[in-house]
């Protein structure tokens, strides 16, 4: 670059200019991009009288947390009316069985598949790539059954161990891909040190994957907590997740709709993970990116 | 000693995996192939109906819902996939200006970690006739403004090709970023010394030596089309009337709407094909690349 500066001294200018068209573009397209959440956070503070003179990007004339407040202890989701505190409380206590589960299960088995001689390893890998792309539906009713025969078809136990299982194939993937570049002589000197398999996955491989965990968590994290289809197929009455309770919400509506509230409702779903992606935005990309390709 | 644990215990170890992998993956897309050729109504009936094998595929090609959810895979998939190409535009100049990179990438991959349903909720309230856009323009003096779409069955597959481009761009050019990221800085240089206008480095240099990552997009978009199912069901539930229908919808309405497990079985099947016919391309694509070592795989 700076041997074409030299050589073109009137270049730097030319750049200047195209610097702010891009800037500018890229400033536009940003604005575009943020007009939902910005709708959003301005309809849920507005009062009801407000919304209804239609003009939906005008800011709040006076602001009112009566509709967050509405949304969080009183909406109706169905019969109840307890607000979505109940499917705020649902889902954390969904995720947290469904985050150890699943990342456990993978864990132990992309270890085992990329440091211990496995002669079987080749095949179940290529299976598992296939079945990170299975559609849901294809394995959705005999999942159903297997749950009902387990006896947990209806509980939160349903729901995380569904996540595990669907989970397992990417999640696999991954970390096989981040434990193979661990050089084997290290695993060769542990195991002549009487490392078993489990002391060298305690010792060596749990100190060395804070990284590739962050990355896993954040993916699971977002995708547990947004997830609709599993919690509505496998959840019971009182063990719905906060995106079906919010779903049941704004179609469910009879009398006059509240769109405060629904706003106020979907920002609150939306909070949790949106906290998540810009407090740890780099890992995030990291792990839709290692979600995505799995080569 | 060592040796012998070192055989033993992965193999347990993988126990678990292996056990989900034949049960919850193999298992029950077998039994769901199984029960696509029985005419299992609300509980499952597992004798194959050998006069007529094939009469749950007939119903559903002779289903007009079916048909408009294919029509729609297809329209869903031409329409989001501008996602891509808005994804490759976002990340040249990203890449270009380097300066507010984490910013911009930023902004534009939100949507991605927030939940569909809420993304329908945002969408619909801007598509909404009385109070939305079209309320905000004609308050502007454009009286003629309508964006009532959701309503009309003839727009509403558009609007959700809309939302679907704004949630999922900012993936596109996430990874397209990342590709722009690989290629070497001196091919800008020498092209610049050449002459060459910028236009035509993109069009004859860059995206040629991205096909790959294109080809990789276009195959994860079309997985992804082929599975949505949350984004129409936030922002139509399927309707007008059946306009909205995507296969991944007609599948678990079969299921639980209209209680009909072998129709159902049989729609899930058909996508299970449509997901295999994409998903070839990529093992090949996989293949070819591992080949092709040299360049070192980004992801």
């Amino acid at each position: 670059m700076t041997d074409a500066t030299v050589m073109y001294p009137r270049k730097p200018k030319r750049i200047k200019g195209r610097s702010i068209a891009i800037i500018v573009f890229l400033t536009m397209a940003a604005m575009f991009f943020c007009v939902p959440l910005y709708v959003l956070i301005v309809t849920s503070f507005k009062e009801m009288d407000q919304i209804r003179e239609g003009a939906m990007f005008s800011l709040p004339t006076t602001w009112t947390l009566e509709a967050w407040h509405f949304a969080w202890f009183e909406a109706c989701s169905g019969l109840s009316c307890s607000g979505l505190k109940t499917g705020f409380w649902n889902s954390v206590v969904i995720l947290i069985p469904s985050l150890i589960a699943s990342i456990a299960l993978s864990m132990v088995t992309g270890y085992a598949l990329a440091l211990w001689d496995v002669k079987w390893a080749g095949p179940f890998l290529f299976i598992l790539f296939l079945c990170a792309f299975v559609p849901f539906q294809i394995i959705m009713y005999p999942l159903i059954r297997l749950t009902v025969t387990m006896g947990i078809y209806g509980s939160i136990t349903a729901i995380a161990f569904v996540h595990t299982v669907l989970a397992m194939p990417v999640l696999t993937l991954i970390f096989r891909n981040f434990y193979k570049d661990i050089p084997p002589e290290l695993i060769k000197a542990a195991i002549m040190d009487s490392g078993s398999f489990w002391r060298i996955f305690v010792e060596i491989i749990l100190p060395m994957s804070g990284n590739i965990l962050i990355v896993v968590l954040i993916l699971q994290i977002t995708s547990i907590w947004n997830d609709y289809l599993i919690g509505v197929t496998f959840g019971g009455l009182g063990t719905k997740p906060m995106t079906v309770h919010l779903a049941n919400m704004v179609t469910v509506s009879t009398g006059t709709v509240s769109y405060n509230v629904n706003m106020a409702a979907a920002l609150l779903t939306a909070i949790p993970p949106l906290v998540i992606y810009f407090v740890l935005g780099k890992f995030f990309v990291q792990g839709i990116a290692a979600g995505a390709i799995k080569g | 000693m060592a040796l012998r644990w070192s055989r033993v215990t992965p193999q347990i170890a993988l126990l678990p995996s292996v056990g989900v992998t034949l049960v919850a993956f193999l298992g029950a897309i077998g039994w769901t192939i199984y029960m696509s050729f029985t005419r299992s109504r609300r509980l499952p009936e597992y004798e194959i109906d050998w006069e007529n094998p094939f009469r749950q595929f007939n119903r559903l090609f002779n289903d007009a819902g079916w048909q408009i959810s294919l029509q729609n895979l297809i329209v869903l998939a031409l329409g989001s996939g501008l996602a891509i190409v808005v994804g490759f535009i976002l990340a040249a100049m990203i890449e270009r200006e380097r300066r507010g990179e984490d910013f911009f990438r930023t902004v534009f991959l939100y949507p991605l970690a927030v939940s569909l349903i809420v993304t329908g909720v945002a969408w619909r309230w801007i598509f909404n006739p009385q109070y939305g856009i079209e309320a905000f323009l004609k308050g502007l003096g454009w009286e003629g403004a309508s964006f009532n779409w959701l309503s009309d069955p003839s727009t509403a597959m558009y609007a959700i090709i809309i939302a679907a481009i704004w949630q999922s761009s900012g993936f596109y050019m996430a990874l397209m970023l990342a590709g722009l990221k690989g290629i070497n800085t001196e091919i800008w240089s020498a092209a610049r010394i050449d002459g060459v206008s910028l236009w035509r480095v993109y069009l004859e240099i860059i995206i040629p030596m991205m096909k790959f990552t294109f080809l990789t997009c276009a195959i994860l978009l079309s997985l992804g089309v082929i599975k949505a199912f949350d984004i129409v069901l936030a922002m139509t539930n399927g309707g007008p009337g059946q306009s909205t229908w995507v296969p991944a919808y007609y599948t678990i309405n079969a299921m639980s709407a209209k209680g009909n497990l072998g129709l159902a079985s049989a729609a899930a099947v058909l996508m299970l094909l449509i997901t295999l016919a994409v998903f070839l391309p990529l093992v090949a694509l996989t293949a070819w690349q591992q080949r092709q070592a040299g360049k070192g795989d980004a992801a």
